[in-house]
């Protein structure tokens, strides 16, 4: 699970341009939307689906559905595990 | 005041305003569903309102492209109901989101006649009404005697994939407002008014006009629907009564919500409202055009369109859709309008001449502040020259970002013309903040202008659907192939609520951005303004040249 918590972050910090952050500067735990988080927004949403969807053959249907699982990053990766295709 | 003299609309309904208008009062669609078969190579299914192979062959043009065959075929045929002279003193406005550049533009008006240079409106789905808007001005100053306004669009794989990355379409026809809805239908169409000084015995007038910046998000309308409202609210007064509101309602969750609660916030609550997209989807660059002459055509019948799709309502906020054709004897509409960019537009269309405006703005002292120029290998503000250690083109940004801004890091989220407009922008407001102290600035306008649109994020999206096997449509990629998001990126850090708007050129005449920054000042809202020249061709060839001018 580490080893995937870790390509992942590596994956969003590419695709979100999280320019000048680290991996390690992602706390697994943290909210990653609002305030104290990222601070990702809609967009990010939709990216971050995407990104699923590229990676791991996942098809999310809408914004919301997305919402509920990228809440922290231990939310994605334990939601890929248990989902992915490829 | 301008008067609109004569008009003309081209969907899969028909070719003349009048089929159209009659089509859709016995509530026919343009709307079809489809799997395949198309030119556009998707790998879902869709709804949308598609011009048919022999629709597409009834308006083609020999040696132009089907871009240009339909304006030009939409032009010519409002101008055998009106004829106006070819001179200076008549111009060409083309409305359109993706449209294709200033050479098509062009070669338009060199086969319908006119001489003046024409100039494209790409302010994302407001382009329709911001092209009336811009018109009406350029009358009002009397700088030209006559304007053509043409919206249009045509649909293809780039823009579906896009709207599909956002999770905007709806597979069914769409439902505007109503409880069911689940995203918007695009659709193909053109839409020309002709637009003179001169007042016309029955004609329609626009008495009122305003565009406003949500400043909020640059793909996300504000939920409060803060910048439609301002701009609902400057150009209407609760106490008036018009025939209707003609919303934007394309379906999508957020903008209908927003609507109604924008208008509801207004005090228009009672007037009635209704939406056209279930007839014509989406038509992009010509929806503020289309839907305003449908609106006309059908008071002068008088009826409101009925609201096809919709059946109970699913916004909250008080407001009064009309979902079957209903008899009226008003003759006034506001026209409504919002898109990406967080750009909203208001009209107000009448029957009657306006009463006369003052003409305080007009002799407002306007002054040049500040100006600063980048080129990939120098910087200038003002007659300063700004040492960039070296650092060219796309670094010289980032450089410039990291050593004089560096509180942002959405900057790094944005293409390169937003970027390059985003960089300019905030070093120009360091300059006034040494001279005029911190200010807040919430009726700043933000108008630019280029020849290459936003080509740069165009070979970004591309790139994102470049195969079937590979097509993974990037939304964020997506919303900055408009270039007006440059304009939203600077509103948003600011929190300008003033106009917003991006104009193509052939090439960077002066005069012409004279006369917008003019244009945009005639609205007295806008108080200040940043605006300029704006050109990306790609990450390390650009130049920007914007002033910060304001009024005392």
């Amino acid at each position: 699970m580490e080893e995937l918590i870790l390509e992942l972050k590596k994956e969003i910090i590419k695709v979100l341009n999280l320019e000048d952050m680290t991996p390690e500067d992602i706390d697994s735990q943290a909210p990653l939307f609002g305030a104290g988080g990222l601070g990702l927004d809609s967009i990010d949403v939709l990216e971050l689906i995407v990104l699923l969807e590229k990676h791991y053959g996942i098809r999310l249907a809408n914004a919301a559905e997305g919402k509920k699982i990228f809440t922290n990053m231990e939310n994605i990766a334990r939601y890929v595990s248990e989902n992915r295709k490829r | 005041m301008a008067t609109i003299l004569a008009d003309n609309i081209i969907s899969p309904l028909g070719s003349t305003t009048q089929a159209n208008c009659q089509a859709i009062r016995s509530g026919k669609t343009a709307l079809r569903h489809f799997s395949s078969g198309t030119d556009i190579r998707v790998p879902f299914p869709f709804t949308a309102a598609l011009f048919s192979e022999e629709q597409k062959r009834a308006f083609a043009i020999d040696g132009y492209t089907p871009f240009e065959s339909l304006a030009i075929t939409s032009i010519r045929e409002t101008l055998t109901t009106c004829q106006i002279p070819m001179d200076q003193r008549t111009c060409l406005l083309i409305s359109s989101t993706k449209h294709e550049g200033p050479l098509a533009a062009q070669r338009i008006a060199q086969a319908v006649g006119i001489i003046t240079i024409p100039i494209i409106v790409c302010n994302a789905c407001i382009s329709g009404v911001s092209a009336l808007i811009l018109a009406d001005r350029l009358i009002e100053m009397q700088r030209y005697d006559y304007v053509i306004v043409c919206g249009l669009d045509l649909q293809t794989t780039f823009i579906m994939s896009g709207f599909h990355s956002l999770k905007a379409l709806s597979p069914n026809e769409c439902r505007p407002f109503d409880l069911e809805r689940t995203g918007l239908n695009l659709g193909e169409a053109a839409a020309t008014v002709i637009l003179g000084k001169k007042p016309k015995k029955g004609a329609w007038y626009i008495l009122a006009s305003a565009v406003r910046n949500d400043a909020y998000h640059s793909s996300s309308p504000s939920p409060k629907g803060e910048g439609c409202r301002m701009a609902i609210e400057a150009v209407m007064s609760p106490a008036e009564q018009p025939a209707l509101i003609n919303a934007h309602g394309t379906a999508t969750l957020y903008n209908d919500q927003m609507e109604a609660r924008a208008i509801s916030q207004s005090g228009l609550s009672r007037i009635p409202v209704n939406a056209l997209k279930g007839y014509f989807g989406h038509t992009m660059g010509a929806a503020g055009i289309l839907e305003t002459i449908i609106t006309m055509h059908s008071l002068d019948n008088q009826t409101i369109i009925g609201t096809r799709g919709f059946e109970e309502l699913g916004v909250s906020g008080n407001i009064n859709i009309i979902r079957d054709n209903t008899p009226t004897d008003k003759t006034s509409f506001l026209k409504i309008i919002s898109g990406f960019g967080g750009c909203n537009a208001a009209i107000h269309i009448a029957k009657k001449l306006p009463p006369l405006k003052s003409k305080d703005n007009e002799n407002k002292d306007r002054q040049i502040l500040h100006r600063i120029v980048i080129t990939p290998k120098k910087v200038q503000i003002d007659n300063e020259t700004i040492d960039t250690k070296g650092q060219e083109g796309k670094d010289l940004l980032t450089h410039l970002y990291k050593t004089r801004i560096n509180d942002y890091p959405r900057f790094y989220k944005m293409d390169a013309l937003a970027r390059l407009g985003f960089v300019a922008t905030e070093l120009l407001l360091q300059k006034e903040k040494e001279t005029q102290g911190q200010q807040e600035h919430p009726q700043r306008a933000v108008i630019f202008c280029n020849e290459s649109s936003s080509v740069n994020a165009d070979r970004t999206f591309l790139a994102t659907i470049s195969s079937p096997e590979n097509f993974f449509p990037s939304p964020s990629a997506f919303v900055y192939t408009l270039p007006n998001i440059a304009n939203a990126e600077v509103a948003i850090r600011n929190q300008y609520h003033g106009e917003t708007a991006f104009y193509i050129l052939p090439h960077q005449d002066e005069n012409i951005m004279q006369m917008l920054a003019e244009a945009t000042m005639q609205d007295p809202f806008n108080k200040d303004l940043i605006s300029g020249w704006l050109e990306c061709k790609d990450e390390d060839h650009f130049q920007a040249t914007l002033t910060l001018t304001t009024t005392h």
